[in-house]
């Protein structure tokens, strides 16, 4: 069984032009797949279908067998990580401790020890811990991008989608990025990656999509 | 469709909503609305869209019509539960002249709406609002989407942070979107500021005046809907009166 298994979907904003059409594909549990295309086909509609933001019009979305649609929205983040092509639309906390430990505050069966350690280690790798206490909207945009990677990185999801993840973010951060990656590729989780990057997508992925008029085609 | 310069649009909009608050019986009202549809449909504007588009607002408005009928004594009951009134005739009209009301002034502000917001902005310029003013409106208009937006995107964040909005308790719920509320603001409030930037870096206020390539121009049509309309408001208003001294 494929980790995600997209049915023939298709996609509009205003019920007439389809954005995405017949698209269908499938990833496995591991796989770490690039997705490429040209500015406004669509390659965030289509990771917001996977991610069930939004509905496809026609066809299924399949995350471990189950329809998407039957699915609640943090089931869904429980097993998949996603950082949004801006940043600062995840950022919803006073605190950068508190984005950091969002998804810990409800839960009692955790050792809370454990998991501040945890967080910690992260924001010391991200070079965030200084800001601890800052307001996340303070901080620079290159700051907000590796406080999202670091939080979404933190959680431990199976699978994680990062779209242009490199953008704001220097070469020694790429360099931190790319060593994240390929941390979750040893822990066998897949990952799916939108980026013009070409040298970046090469050295990350195994396979590329190509997002085009007539769906998606791997290289 | 019929294309009406935005002033006669605002104007439209002046003397309706100005006699949806003067006018207090049912039947006035229920003209005034029906004036209102037939400007809106002479702009071409989808009704059945916009009630579905607007649903849960009706939804708020048919509450507080209800709470306004039961709480408003008076007149005869309708309904009644072990000699308490429950319905009265007085709060079944205030409750209805609600609903009237409120969707005189949707329906009014959806007249506004069809046209661009710039050139709304421009017919207001033209009105004799100072342009500071005028592009205060724009970005008043606009900072309601942003925070709609910003606040949507940050229920998306916190259900894909693992939050179930659904199954929480409601106590648990409102303090969650108390706390995500001030970011919201915030990041809206920061995209406000980003655009009055902008406009100060296009040359905004550097000059007493503005040149536009928007040019605004009444037509004979434009003149005569202010006359029909301003005429047919102030029948209603004159038999409304008429009939209750």
């Amino acid at each position: 069984m494929s980790f995600y298994m997209i049915d023939s979907i298709a996609f509009s904003y205003n019920n007439k032009d389809n954005i995405l059409k017949n698209i269908s594909f499938s990833i496995d549990y591991n796989q770490h797949i690039g997705l490429k295309g040209h500015n406004g086909l669509g390659k965030t509609t289509l990771v917001k279908l996977m991610l069930g933001i939004l509905k496809p019009k026609h066809g299924d979305i399949f995350l471990e067998g189950k329809n998407i649609r039957d699915i609640s929205l943090s089931d869904i983040g429980k097993k998949v990580g996603y950082i949004f092509q801006n940043p600062e639309k995840q950022l919803f906390c006073p605190t950068v401790w508190e984005q950091m430990n969002f998804s810990y505050r409800n839960c009692e069966s955790i050792d809370k020890n454990r998991i501040e350690e945890k967080l910690m280690r992260y924001l010391e790798e991200f070079d965030l811990r200084k800001y601890k206490d800052n307001s996340p909207f303070t901080l620079s945009g290159g700051e907000k991008q590796r406080l999202v990677l670091a939080s979404v990185l933190s959680r431990d999801v199976d699978f994680l989608i990062l779209d242009e993840p490199t953008i704001g973010l220097d070469i020694l951060r790429t360099a931190q990025l790319g060593k994240y990656l390929n941390k979750l590729r040893d822990e066998g989780k897949g990952y799916l990656i939108i980026s013009h990057d070409k040298g970046f997508l090469s050295t990350h992925v195994e396979k590329t999509m190509t997002l085009g008029a007539k769906g998606v085609e791997f290289s | 469709m019929i294309s009406l310069d935005p002033r006669t649009k605002i104007i439209t909009v002046l003397i309706i909503s100005s006699a949806a608050i003067i006018l207090k019986e049912l039947m006035y009202l229920f003209f005034l609305l029906l004036l209102t549809l037939f400007i809106c449909k002479l702009l071409s504007i989808s009704l059945f869209g916009a009630i579905k588009k607007l649903r849960k607002l009706w939804i708020f408005f048919l509450v507080l019509a209800l709470i306004q009928s039961v709480f408003n004594p008076g007149g005869e009951a309708i309904i009644g539960i072990r000699g308490i009134n429950v319905l009265t005739t007085n709060g079944l009209i205030s409750g209805t002249s609600i609903i009237l009301r409120m969707s005189i002034i949707i329906f009014s502000a959806l007249i506004i709406a069809s046209s661009p917001v710039l050139e709304t902005v421009y017919g207001l310029i033209a009105m004799r609002l100072p342009y500071e003013i005028a592009f205060m409106v724009l970005l008043a208009i606009k900072f309601l989407p942003l925070f709609k937006e910003e606040f949507t995107d940050s229920i998306i964040a916190v259900q894909l942070a693992g939050e179930d909005l659904k199954r929480i308790p409601l106590g648990q719920k409102l303090s969650l979107y108390t706390y995500i509320l001030t970011p919201s603001v915030i990041k809206a409030l920061g995209k406000a500021k980003y655009i009055s930037i902008s406009m100060e870096c296009r040359g905004f206020r550097s000059y007493p005046n503005r040149t536009s390539y928007c040019r605004l121009k009444m037509k004979k049509l434009d003149y005569l809907v202010i006359l029909l309309v301003s005429l047919l408001s102030f029948a209603i208003i004159a038999f409304h009166f008429s009939i209750i001294g």
